[in-house]
């Protein structure tokens, strides 16, 4: 179930601060990633924002509890208001992340890793096919921002997204700042983990802040893009060619203005790195 | 380890009350010198408290205001042991923690079960299913047969609590920064509702509550009505209170109630 890279362009977050400004005036970006779980109750002001958002510019949805490689059973509840959204808001694309978060009925809200071994291969396959043809269309997963790793794991996390996407035909979301901080913490190159993606799986970019807490760099999205993720995503874009990108910004949010601007700043690198038409597709 | 074995153990070490022994840790999760696995999966464990708790404090804004930040994240703490999330949205953390204050109640402040009710009623309606309210003109026109077979039908932004203590005035205290009064017994109804984008709550008449009780299991206007019977003048009481049900939005629709028994009486 692949789908051809959609031209999107540059896009942020919609979230709660920012509500009163989204709904007197467009979004002044290209596109908005709204959290799939705040807009699937029925009522309330998120939903209603969401609506007007997507008169006016593309939105995406990306999901935080699907939890693809959890051992129990996807919730059937969840599979139902997930494409109950998804037809509601008819995003551009639906996206969630390559993890675990649920255990014998229990939510843990994380996005926790998986050892990354053949079983495991197989499993989130088997699940991203039920996903994707329960909803009728391709499936994106980013990859997380991990902490830690399995003794029992086979391959690398970019040799699983990879073989992943060919068995399942789901596509990538490339947490820029996640190769970032993962490569940190574990110790592996940044540019290794970049080659090892298939060119044409990527749909979008993200792009964040993090914390240093000494021995680890932690995903916080609290603060603006740093440079060592700038300088990451020059790479990602000579690599992969013109991506879609997405500034998150979760806590300590500023005022609209200036996550805009971080949204405006990685327009501008792009056309410095592949010009102002850019390429669709690297070669 | 297999998948199921690993995602246990993982669930077990964020967790458990009790920290898991070390080489169990070491035996499935990889380290480094400067990062050992303990600490690693331990990130995990803080931030999974971190986030709960957090959306705990999202949801009871005046209970948290009420026991300040550390003696909520204990009571946080001990409630999350006792019910983890079931819900895919974490703003649903909350929905057992007036019934888990009044398993366990503080005996100096029963009311912070009711104060908990309130607040997460709140945020309930503020997510309900949207409806559009009807106005009170949609009743105009209706002869004493028509009312005994005509129902109303209630907004689902509409809940109606019965608390043990009074709940509302604390609540406003709390929400103004003001010090709490001693908790007072004081049993009695209260409306939650949304109007547009904004949450209200109102101590409600007993009788009052009633009626809408009728009204949303489905009784006629003739039985809604008769909630008011012993008010000194019921058809005055009970004008009043339809009209401000229709004023506030509170009804979304007016149409056939089921068949009336002959005791039913008029407005």
């Amino acid at each position: 179930m692949t789908s051809p890279r959609l031209d999107l362009g540059h896009g942020i977050g919609l979230r709660t601060t920012h509500f009163a400004r989204f709904m007197a005036e467009p979004p002044p970006v290209d596109w908005i990633e709204a959290v799939t779980e705040n807009f699937m109750a029925p009522g309330g002001r998120p939903i209603s924002v969401l609506e007007k958002v997507r008169a006016e510019v593309p939105v995406v949805l990306h999901g935080v509890s699907l939890a693809i490689g959890s051992v129990d059973p996807i919730p059937g509840r969840y599979l139902a208001e997930l494409a109950r959204v998804v037809e509601r808001v008819e995003p551009a694309l639906v996206s969630d992340h390559l993890c675990w978060g649920t255990h014998r009925g229990q939510y843990l809200h994380d996005l926790l890793p998986l050892p990354y071994t053949e079983e495991s291969l197989a499993h989130v396959t088997s699940r991203v096919q039920q996903v994707q043809e329960r909803l009728g269309r391709q499936l994106l997963l980013e990859n997380p921002s991990t902490y830690v790793s399995f003794k029992d794991s086979t391959m690398t996390e970019w040799e699983f997204l990879a073989e992943l996407t060919r068995r399942s035909g789901c596509g990538i979301l490339l947490d820029v700042n996640n190769v970032y901080i993962s490569a940190h913490n574990f110790g592996f190159g940044a540019l290794e983990y970049l080659r090892g993606i298939p060119v044409d799986r990527v749909g979008y970019f993200h792009l964040a802040g993090h914390s240093d807490k000494g021995k680890y760099l932690l995903d916080s999205h609290d603060h603006a893009v740093p440079a060592g993720v700038w300088d990451l995503y020059r790479e990602a874009l000579r690599r992969f060619g013109r991506v879609p990108s997405l500034v998150e910004w979760d806590d300590v949010i500023p005022p609209l203005a200036e996550v805009v601007a971080e949204s405006r700043r990685a327009s501008e690198i792009e056309a410095e790195e592949l010009g102002s038409s850019g390429r669709r597709l690297a070669s | 380890m297999t998948l199921a074995e690993t995602q246990a153990l993982f669930h077990e070490v964020i967790t458990s009350a009790e920290p898991v022994a070390a080489e169990r840790i070491d035996a499935c999760f990889a380290g480094t010198p400067d990062l050992p696995a303990v600490e690693r999966v331990a990130i995990y464990a803080d931030m999974y408290s971190w986030r709960l708790v957090e959306a705990l404090r999202e949801t009871f804004p005046n209970l948290v205001r009420f026991l300040g930040d550390e003696t909520f994240a204990a009571l946080a703490g001990d409630y999350l042991r006792r019910h983890p999330s079931e819900h895919h949205d974490v703003g649903q953390v909350g929905r057992h923690l007036a019934a888990f204050l009044r398993e366990f109640p503080d005996p100096e402040r029963p009311d912070l079960a009711d104060l908990a009710e309130l607040e997460w009623a709140r945020q309930a309606v503020f997510f309900a299913t949207p409806a559009e309210p009807v106005g009170s003109a949609a009743l105009a026109g209706l002869d004493a047969e028509a009312i005994s077979r005509t129902g109303l039908v209630l907004s689902p932004a509409l809940q109606v609590l019965v608390l043990a203590h009074a709940t509302t005035p604390l609540w406003r205290r709390l929400e103004d920064g003001d010090s709490p009064d001693p908790p007072s017994p004081d049993p009695g109804p209260v409306a939650v509702w949304r109007s547009g984008f904004d949450v209200f709550h109102a101590a409600l008449p007993h009788d009052e509550a009633a009626a809408l009780s009728a009204t949303r299991s489905g009784d006629s206007l003739a039985t809604i009505c008769a909630a008011f019977a012993d008010r000194e003048d019921p058809a005055h009481a009970a004008h009043a209170a339809l009209s401000s049900w229709f004023d506030e939005g509170w009804i979304v629709s007016v149409g056939p109630a089921p068949p009336v028994s002959s005791s039913d009486r008029e407005c």
